[in-house]
């Protein structure tokens, strides 16, 4: 794979325009992120390796129809989740919870709570797993109702009275 | 989007190594989609980094053939995908064949019609028929062998006996021509009586075709049939001054025996060697 500097909606235009080399340069760029946050979101390696295929194919695929209304990260990504929700919809579910409860705050990390959160970071973290795991995946992901009971292997009814709850707590929180 | 705000190496080595609550992963993500300099670092820093093996996967499914229109349908109608391909590589079971097929019985069919009343009425009607029953066979006759199969080779040394791969081929080629045999009956004058003429012999022809697959080549077997049944036609109708003698019932009766005996040799070589070779 051969390094190039073009920004990445000109990588898009390349790859519309069948250059794989392109592709390459994109995988290279965006392949190492999507496999790290979709690892955090699926426990089995070789779930995440087909997803991340899947993704770069659909993005070969869907370059022509690509318009840059948006970051190509979030497009990616966008592909990324959904692919994974739909490769979770034909196997049992492998996800992994949302697991850790126990929060460790080192000094620099806080930094970073203050600047991006505030008092939401500290709501959401109290928050249990099970209520956080649904405002991450319909809120922060972005999935549907339906995207984020497959992702998480929960009923959709499960997730909708979850979402609520979730919501009525930050509410409180945060009052 | 530029921003001047950058998450700290430390913070994105513990989220590559997946060890930072959910809360802050989920910051430093939608600071990630916004910003090369933090995702190099996350890339240099994962501990998983995407293998070679993915992009050579990607790379091997850009590479893979494209499904063509009948291959696509047949996976469609939920045929499996190996018996998808080896259909759709079938020589006769291109559109081109299709298309051959529909022509000759329709401009036969089309005679037939043309010529109802007049005195070569019962020629076309005799050609028809005859067309009619020997379009499976040379169907059967393309679908499979040296020099007609593009995939004869690959066929050849696939662990998969060559005369299963016949018969998948054959069943299909059949009904094909069945179908469109029908249709183009449908312009026949009566054709109520005319589908029932051709149907036994080519049901005959077919299956004599395949039973005797096992001696010689498809295509060899296939021409002997197909002579055979020329001869049959032609004699029956000289000999006894009808020319549609072939199609009466004592001749039917005689396929229907032609059906029941080329059955019994087949399912005794399927049964033979079923179990023998992985299939």
């Amino acid at each position: 794979m051969t390094v190039r500097d073009d920004g990445d909606d000109a990588l898009i235009t390349a790859v519309a325009g069948g250059d794989r080399e392109a592709l390459a340069e994109l995988y290279r760029r965006h392949a190492p992120w999507l496999v790290v946050r979709l690892s955090r979101r699926c426990a089995d390696p070789g779930l995440v390796e087909e997803v991340v295929q899947d993704t770069f194919l659909a993005v070969w695929r869907g370059a022509p129809r690509y318009r840059a209304t948006g970051e190509v990260p979030a497009w990616i990504w966008g592909i990324g989740i959904r692919r994974l929700v739909s490769r979770l919809r034909q196997r049992p579910a492998v996800f992994r919870w949302w697991r850790r409860d126990d929060v460790m705050v080192s000094a620099e990390d806080e930094v970073l709570i203050g600047v991006e959160h505030g008092d939401l970071g500290a709501a959401l973290n109290n928050l249990s797993p099970e209520l956080r795991a649904v405002v991450q995946a319909t809120v922060l992901d972005g999935l549907t109702t339906k995207e984020a009971a497959t992702l998480l292997g929960i009923p959709q009814g499960t997730v909708k009275t979850r979402a609520a709850r979730a919501r009525r707590e930050l509410r409180e929180a945060l009052a | 989007m530029t921003t001047t705000w950058h998450a700290d190496p430390a913070l994105i080595a513990s989220y590559a190594a997946d060890d930072l609550d959910d809360v802050r992963a989920s910051s430093l993500e939608a600071h990630l989609l916004s910003c090369d300099r933090c995702r190099q670092i996350l890339a240099s820093t994962a501990p998983r980094d995407p293998s070679d093996a993915t992009w050579r996967g990607i790379e091997r499914a850009l590479d893979a053939p494209h499904a063509g229109l009948v291959e696509r349908s047949l996976l469609h109608l939920g045929v499996r995908e190996h018996i998808a391909r080896l259909l759709a590589a079938t020589p006769s079971l291109r559109l081109s064949w299709f298309f051959a097929e529909a022509l000759a019985l329709g401009s036969a069919a089309v005679a037939a019609t043309r010529t109802a009343g007049t005195d070569m009425a019962v020629p076309t009607l005799f050609l028809f028929l005859v067309l009619a029953a020997l379009t499976p066979v040379a169907g059967v006759a393309a679908a499979f062998g040296p020099g007609i199969d593009p995939a004869y080779e690959i066929g050849v040394a696939a662990p998969m006996r060559g005369d299963r791969l016949l018969f998948i081929r054959a069943a299909a080629v059949l009904s094909t021509s069945l179908v469109i045999a029908s249709v183009a009956s449908l312009a026949l004058p009566g054709f109520d009586r005319s589908i029932a003429l051709w149907l036994l012999p080519a049901l005959g022809l077919t299956l004599a075709t395949l039973a005797l697959a096992a001696w010689m080549r498809p295509i060899v077997a296939a021409c002997a049939v197909g002579l055979a049944w020329l001869l049959i036609a032609a004699i029956g109708s000289v000999a006894t001054a009808d020319p549609l003698a072939a199609f009466h019932l004592v001749a039917q009766l005689a396929y229907a025996g032609v059906i029941a005996g080329s059955s019994l040799v087949l399912i005794r070589r399927y049964a033979a060697t079923e179990g023998r070779i992985p299939s």
